[in-house]
């Protein structure tokens, strides 16, 4: 197996803060790969980094071996990699399809075209009937799975995924983890971020672990769930408690 | 010596533009509203320091005493009559919103007033003193300058001792871990337009005396007044004070060595090469990219 | 079929409101006024109402078309048409500069930097020797193709051309992909440009028609008026007049800044023209000489700036989707 995406000593500071330091590791094609951490472990920063929406202090991002750093979010996109966002961000006045719409514009500058195959993503993750609704006006659990199928839109290699399971209860987790199933099925590759450790070790393929910004642990589920170094990092808090 | 003059004037009338960039910098920090009605809340201000002096006698420095409390009181209910039904809007309806106040409040002058422009004449008005042997001072905006900065002071330390002061800052921080910390971020909020008036309406009666006071004033100091805050950065205090003494001694410069007609260009051109160069401003968060 | 009648009714209607006003100079010189209204309102509504990008600066494409046509017409013997493809360049330039410094930035800082750029050119137009300054610059001939321009009538049929031009790109820009880019920008810059948008790229362009159809107006509104100073084509009370056209009808609609036109220009030219204290006063309801009186037939012609400032916080607090909002949901 070859690695789609490789992070090379990803470092990036905030003022005198470095939420991200000299992080390595490579996402094999057709994986699903988890990113946990707890809170503030620097994730989402990272993520940033690899999307473009923030620029790197250090470090090179290489996507099927061309190295992308530097380059903006829509061409991140058009290169084929696309991300979700752990606070949804529905194109609220939008209808439903129009939403997807715009992420099938990246594969056609027809309307005609990009609305035919965008009804079908919306088949494909259940929200057909809600098509000409107000995109802003779904609930939490439906915003998530159009965040879904606007990426899926984009024809995407590789998906970026934060925290698609936030904030919602144990059967809409189950229908969106299945939809990113389907995902791995045509051959996407998944690049998880989950700060609950449970939701990710039952779909991933292999998983890293991040803590106050450095690499903490890289490994299979198994491996993960029994290292000593993540079990401190998750629980440490609670074992110094006790001791 | 030229320079000096220059420097001197310019960072007199600089003092001035502090004091109105400060009170709308608080009001984007706090309410995160770009208050397009600044510049015709400072022509307010001009008109009641003119009305004071001729009707009231009343020099227009003690005038503050006045003019202070009143416009804080009506910034106070402008925020809750109008601006507060928008800060959850997108900022275009702010904007526009603030536009539309503005208007009626400088067509309602013009209506009121007349478009005559109007001059405060006090005694001093024209006298100078002369510091250095050979620079001279106008007096009227030496005092200005000195009761500007005896306003600053007063708020800045309103901002670092008192309980109001701290929590309007820990709304600028973050208004929503402000409110779940128990802080009423709308009182907050009217608060802080009060405020934002009272200076701008401050800092309009202070020119008052070295300016042509007519009912579209506003719109120039409007301007102005984006300048200072964007240069110092969106929402920063210190920024906006030494935005204000670094547009004023601009401004002075280019008319001593460019010419008074293309004074106003100089400054806007520097705030489009801020927006080009280092949007975040001075002092300002970043963001804005 | 009724999407496709109604537009062509109300062309058809356009067409011939001349003959049916029998030609009367006034009346023609205000639907003049309307068409222009209506057709800066829409320029505006591309980058505006569709994008979320709100300009308080058109009036700087407006002024630069008329001003460059004029200075180019004023002693050179050139067609006009060239005279105002020259103010779309000019227009361009403007829009280009303004684009590249402010759409990296976003929210209130595109709004401030027109103001600042149309700000930069009323005042260089203002010290400025080839200008004309605050004199501004008076036409005295003008001749083009045969037609009599000394009637306002060619100028009403101009005015509704770039009126058509401008709703019609809208509309073509609304179907396109172009269309959805923007309405997506306008929603949310960062899931725009995650979903593969170059988001100050879509903003350029939209920034680049609008100014450009504002041109062309300008460069009419030149012709037909035939003397343009700084305060009357530059002026940021022109750019705010039409983002209350645009607001007041509906913002990212074709139609909404038609509409805004319609109801805004007569009832400025009601308050303007002492129409109102006239009538009053020569009913006898209100007296010549009382304070009233001197009211209603003087400080009322100021009043429609005040009348717009009420309608607009009017319109913010109770209908910010505009008249149309109320009534559509989209297209």
């Amino acid at each position: 197996m070859e690695p789609l995406l490789t992070i090379d000593q990803v470092t990036r500071r905030f003022g005198g803060n470095v939420a991200v330091s000299g992080v390595s590791f490579s996402v094999m094609k057709g994986d699903i790969t988890g990113l946990i951490g707890p809170n503030g472990a620097g994730k989402t920063t990272l993520f940033n980094c690899m999307t473009g929406y923030i620029s790197l202090d250090a470090g090179t991002i290489i996507f099927e071996g061309r190295r992308i750093n530097g380059k903006r979010p829509d061409q991140m996109c058009r290169l084929g990699m696309v991300r979700t966002w752990q606070r949804v961000k529905p194109l609220g006045k939008l209808s439903v399809l129009e939403n997807v719409m715009i992420g099938a514009f990246v594969t056609t500058a027809s309307p005609k075209v990009a609305g035919k195959a965008s009804l079908e993503q919306l088949q494909a993750v259940g929200l057909d009937r809600y098509a000409d609704q107000p995109a802003g006006t779904l609930p939490i659990g439906l915003k998530k799975k159009l965040e879904l199928a606007r990426v899926m839109a984009t024809r995407p290699k590789m998906v970026l995924l934060d925290e698609i399971c936030g904030g919602l209860n144990h059967a809409e987790t189950e229908s969106v983890l299945d939809i990113v199933r389907m995902l791995r099925k045509r051959g996407v590759t998944i690049l998880f971020i989950e700060h609950d450790m449970k939701a990710v070790t039952s779909i991933c393929d292999r998983i890293v672990v991040l803590s106050s910004g450095e690499k903490l642990a890289e490994g299979t589920p198994e491996e993960i769930t029994s290292h000593p170094a993540v079990i401190e990092a998750y629980l440490g808090g609670g074992y110094h408690a006790q001791g | 010596m030229l320079i000096i003059q220059s420097l001197v004037s310019g960072l007199l009338t600089g003092g001035v533009y502090a004091l109105a960039g400060i009170g709308m910098s608080l009001v984007f920090g706090v309410m995160n509203v770009s208050n397009f009605a600044h510049g015709d809340l400072m022509m307010l201000g001009m008109y009641l320091a003119y009305f004071a002096f001729t009707l009231l006698h009343i020099d227009p420095y003690l005038s503050l005493v006045l003019i202070l409390p009143v416009s804080f009181l009506f910034g106070f209910l402008l925020e809750k009559l109008f601006v507060s039904r928008v800060i959850h809007h997108p900022h275009q309806n702010q904007i526009l919103l603030t536009v539309g106040l503005g208007l009626i409040m400088s067509n309602s002058a013009l209506l009121a007033f007349t478009s005559d422009p109007r001059i405060l004449t006090t005694t001093y008005s024209s006298s100078s003193v002369m510091i250095f042997s050979d620079v001279s001072v106008s007096v009227p905006l030496l005092l200005s300058f000195l009761v500007t900065c005896a306003i600053t002071a007063l708020l800045y330390l309103f901002l670092a001792r008192t309980r109001t002061g701290m929590a309007l800052r820990a709304t600028s921080q973050n208004r929503e871990a402000a409110q779940l910390m128990g802080i009423d971020v709308s009182k907050m909020s009217a608060i802080t337009f009060g405020i934002g008036t009272g200076l701008a309406a401050a800092a309009g009666a202070l020119i008052a005396p070295v300016y042509y006071i007519h009912p579209m004033a506003g719109h120039n100091f409007l301007l102005k007044a984006f300048t200072v805050c964007v240069l110092g950065g969106l929402g920063s205090v210190p920024g906006a004070t030494l935005g204000g003494l670094i547009i004023g001694v601009v401004e002075a410069f280019s008319a001593t060595w460019i010419s008074t007609d293309w004074k106003d260009v100089v400054v806007f051109m520097l705030f489009l090469a801020v927006l080009l160069f280092r949007p975040q401003g001075l002092f300002g968060k970043r963001g804005g990219e | 079929m009724k999407k496709i009648l109604i537009p062509i009714s109300l062309l058809l209607l356009a067409l011939f409101l001349p003959e049916l006003v029998g030609r009367n100079p006034y009346f023609t010189g205000i639907m003049i006024n309307v068409l222009m209204m209506a057709s800066l309102a829409s320029a505006w509504n591309i980058p505006g109402g569709y994008a979320g990008q709100f300009s308080f600066g058109h009036a700087a494409y407006f002024g630069a078309g008329a001003y460059t046509t004029l200075i180019l017409l004023s002693g050179n013997p050139i067609d006009p048409l060239l005279a105002l493809l020259a103010g779309v360049v000019t227009a361009s330039l403007i829009a280009l500069i303004t684009g590249s410094i402010v759409f990296r930035l976003r929210g209130h800082y595109f709004a401030l930097a027109s103001i600042a750029v149309a700000e930069i050119v009323r005042l260089s137009v203002l010290n400025l020797q080839f200008t004309g300054g605050a004199q501004g610059i008076l036409l005295s001939d003008l001749t083009f193709h045969g037609i009599d321009l000394n009637s306002k009538i060619p100028f009403y049929y101009g005015m509704l051309m770039i009126l058509v031009l401008s709703m019609g790109t809208t509309a073509y820009i609304q179907s396109s992909r172009m269309g959805y880019y923007l309405q997506a920008i306008r929603e949310d810059q960062d899931a725009a440009a995650s979903l593969g948008i170059n988001v100050a790229l879509y903003k350029n362009r939209a920034l680049l028609v609008s100014a450009a159809l504002s041109s062309v107006t300008g460069s009419l509104y030149g012709l037909y008026i035939r003397f343009i100073d700084p305060g009357a084509v530059l002026d940021l009370r022109l750019s705010i007049e039409i983002i209350l056209t645009a607001i007041i009808g509906g913002v990212g609609t074709i139609w909404g800044p038609v509409l805004g036109a319609i109801l805004l220009v007569p009832l400025a030219e009601l308050l303007r023209s002492n129409v109102i204290g006239d009538t009053l006063i020569s009913m006898g309801i209100v007296s010549d000489v009382s304070p009233v009186g001197h009211f209603f037939k003087e400080g009322l012609a100021h009043a429609h700036v005040l009348v717009y400032g009420v309608i607009t916080v009017v319109c913010i607090l109770f209908m910010p989707q505009g008249v149309l909002g109320i009534t559509r949901r989209r297209k």
